[in-house]
């Protein structure tokens, strides 16, 4: 027993007096260590590879180009299978085991949402957390000081697709296909408030992340009369969702949320998929903006694949511009402070990428615009300018 | 009769014990990453304290259960409604949580009474549907699918500020329940479980009371979880209905399985191994291993776990806590000992 408790004991001192790492964590003389969370094996893993992919291709390029103040840049990718509690062990890891500088991109609402008393805790800033849910900006929540979203939120889409619709056909009746989950949560506040601004009542029908089976909503759709179905998905549902009509001979006119923004829809759904609009926060990839012709010389230049090229690749890089100006105004002796207080330095910023973005101490909102794309001779062509 | 605890050397466990207690000392410094492990080993400790209730269910009475995930969100949504809504104080809502959740577990029981086995298991699956929906319905107080942040704890005038202080007060709980579990096992209650699971004819010949003993299995069972619920959720600090899905269900069954089935030792050993496994042994091979088995970084995770389950249920059936015992007697005999008692 006596020598049991003495190599606890002696064990304990062993260890006493080890390292302890001093300075900013994640900054060398020549680095900068950032921590990026995706959905690697989970619902949505096919964003997990592209988002980061895209940003990497950013900031290999900034690198190539002597990097940030001297220093490369860095980027470390956890999985979190879309599980918030995984989501946190994976910010715990980056911040505490890697000692990353600050977290970029964390995927998913409920991800990132899960992360807010560990910002909070720790002080890391969460750039451009890849989520259009507008509560990411809402600056009386929790860590939000810390947190700087870029995206357009699903509210604001939502209304922004029913005041076209109404625009162009006063008489129409709109249904609302929902993920039921933060995302459709979202998107049934932004269609809360058009119905009140429009006196309007929208048909809402829910379904579950990674459905298959639309047959029971889009026959809910065709029984209520609706002229004009928004579909808040990603891929895979508005693509089954215009078929399953299509097989009915039920034929509205199809929109979508911002993540149905890919080519892949106009790929897959063929000649139904025809006239599909959606709404887009940044620059198309396809235009002729600095920020798109930058990213296709790249993509050129670094043979990538044309199925990869989309806007979750996109997306990846066009978020990556943030980071990397962030990281710009913290200076040459940067620290989690400096970067917080040089993001909310940004005053219509111009990116390139996204329309101008301004930050604020009160402020995190991002980009507040967007404007309708729609799906003609399998193109997708801008149909409005930037609305609000 | 002496019972198997009775035969058991019990001087390791003060020393078990004092270790639980210096281990954080000793991790801290060692590495500065001390926070993350300390983080890992938190949420081991809850799921232990789940999964030994799991084990007095499924391991002793017989009776599978595919909705622990659901069980451990109620206490979750219970207790943060409860402390930061309502207003009571933590220590309350560690009483009535756990009793909460031993009700619905009691309620869950009723099925139980007619069907078993995997029929059993889809009614308690489907128990973790509703409870998800419910959650979403009720958005008023549980926030719907937007989820629920959560405050800090407060256990008795000390504030449970971070990772350091949960330590503490979570593994004071894993050692109570550890404690609490071996006795149930030990006790009239336990052998009426086991003699359900043994044979019910049998168990009812003898005078057990079939209905009442189940339900009070699930009954108990309930009680852990909401206990782990209650941690879960002033652990975290944020909770939504993504944290318990059908897959941590099986997770909570794996765990019992790989750590042998109907022993809390087992329970306790299995969780651990899964939860270090996941989150630290398996992340240090994952990027090789992964380019040597042509296999995405995340899907790595996914085919080591799928390759731990196939091998213990094939080589290893009884489980860690098993494999444990078997050395022990091989040690006890040698070099006396036949040589087929190893393997």
């Amino acid at each position: 027993m006596k020598r049991i408790v003495s190599i606890i004991i002696l064990s304990t001192l062993f260890w006493t007096g080890c390292e302890n790492r001093e300075g900013t964590p994640g900054i060398t003389d020549t680095e900068i260590l950032i921590g990026n969370i995706q959905d690697l094996s989970g619902p949505i893993k096919e964003l997990g590879l592209l988002i980061p992919a895209g940003s990497n291709m950013y900031l290999d390029y900034i690198n190539e180009q002597g990097g940030v103040h001297g220093r490369q840049i860095k980027m470390l990718v956890e999985d979190h299978q879309y599980n918030p509690q995984k989501s946190v062990v994976a910010a715990k890891k980056l911040i505490e085991k890697d000692q990353v500088f600050c977290l970029y991109n964390v995927v998913g609402t409920s991800p990132a949402e899960a992360l807010r008393p560990i910002l909070e805790e720790s002080g890391v800033p969460l750039i451009a957390p890849a989520t259009m849910s507008s509560s990411m900006a809402d600056m009386s929540r929790q860590a939000a000081q810390y947190i700087f979203h870029t995206d357009a939120g699903y509210d604001l889409q939502t209304r922004v697709i029913i005041d076209y619709i109404l625009e162009n056909n006063p008489d129409a009746v709109i249904g609302l296909c929902y993920q039921d989950d933060d995302y459709g949560a979202n998107a049934l506040q932004g269609c809360a408030e058009a119905e009140s601004n429009h006196s309007i009542s929208v048909q809402k029908e829910a379904f579950q992340r990674g459905a298959t089976d639309f047959v029971g909503q889009t026959m809910n759709f065709m029984k209520g009369g609706c002229t004009d179905v928004i579909i808040g998905g990603i891929v895979r549902e508005p693509v089954t969702i215009m078929k399953t009509a299509q097989a009915m001979n039920y034929k509205p006119n199809f929109y979508g949320l911002m993540p149905t923004v890919d080519p892949r829809v106009g790929l897959l759904a063929g000649e139904v998929g025809e006239g599909f609009i959606a709404p887009y926060h940044a620059y198309y990839p396809d235009s002729d903006e600095s920020g798109p012709t930058l990213y296709r010389e790249l993509c050129d230049k670094n043979n990538v694949p044309a199925k990869m090229r989309g806007i979750y690749h996109y997306y990846g890089f066009a978020t990556a511009h943030v980071l990397v100006e962030g990281l710009r105004r913290a200076g040459k002796f940067p620290t989690r402070e400096r970067l917080i207080k040089g993001l909310e330095t940004l005053n219509n910023w111009e990116s390139g990428v996204f329309p101008p973005i301004t930050y604020s101490r009160n402020d995190h909102t991002g980009v507040e615009s967007l404007y309708l794309l729609q799906l003609q001779g399998g193109k997708q062509i801008a149909i409005t300018d930037w609305r609000n | 009769m002496k019972s198997r605890y009775q035969d058991e050397n019990l001087k390791w466990i003060p020393i078990l014990i004092i270790a639980i207690y210096l281990f954080p000392f000793l991790i801290k410094n060692a590495t500065f990453s001390y926070k993350y492990y300390l983080y890992i080993l938190n949420m081991a400790g809850i799921y232990i304290i789940l999964t030994v209730g799991l084990d007095l269910l499924s391991g002793f009475t017989g009776l599978m259960s595919l909705g622990h995930a659901a069980f451990l969100a109620i206490g979750a949504y219970t207790s943060a409604i409860l402390v930061d809504q309502v207003g009571l104080p933590f220590e309350l809502s560690l009483i009535i949580t756990p009793l909460i959740v031993g009700i619905f577990g009691f309620l869950i029981g009723f099925p139980a009474l007619r069907i078993e086995g995997m029929y059993l298991g889809l009614t308690t699956m489907g128990f973790g549907f509703i409870v998800k929906r419910l959650i979403i319905a009720l958005r008023e107080w549980t926030g719907g699918s937007a989820g629920l942040q959560v405050s800090k704890a407060s256990f008795f005038g000390i504030s449970i500020k971070n990772d350091w202080d949960n330590y503490f007060l979570i593994y004071t709980f894993v050692i109570l329940a550890v404690i609490i579990a071996r006795r149930i096992v030990q006790s009239k209650l336990g052998r009426a479980f086991m003699a359900i699971r043994d044979s019910e004819q049998a168990a009812q010949a003898s005078g057990i009371n079939l209905a009442k003993y189940k339900m009070l299995s699930f009954f108990i069972s309930g009680l852990f979880a909401g206990f782990a619920g209650v941690l879960f959720a002033h652990t975290n600090h944020f909770i939504s209905t993504d944290h318990f899905d059908i897959l941590l269900s099986i997770f909570f069954i794996v765990m019992v399985l790989v750590g042998g089935i109907g022993s809390i030792y087992g329970a306790v050993l299995g969780t651990l191994f899964i939860v270090l496994m996941e989150n630290l042994f398996i992340p240090m091979f994952e990027e090789s291993m992964a380019q040597i088995i042509h296999l995405k970084a995340g899907e790595f995770q996914v085919f080591i776990f799928g390759l731990i389950m196939l091998l213990f249920i094939i080589f290893q059936p009884q489980g860690l806590y098993g494999m444990w015992l078997k050395m022990r007697i091989y040690w006890k005999l040698f070099p006396f000992n036949p040589r087929k008692r190893f393997t």
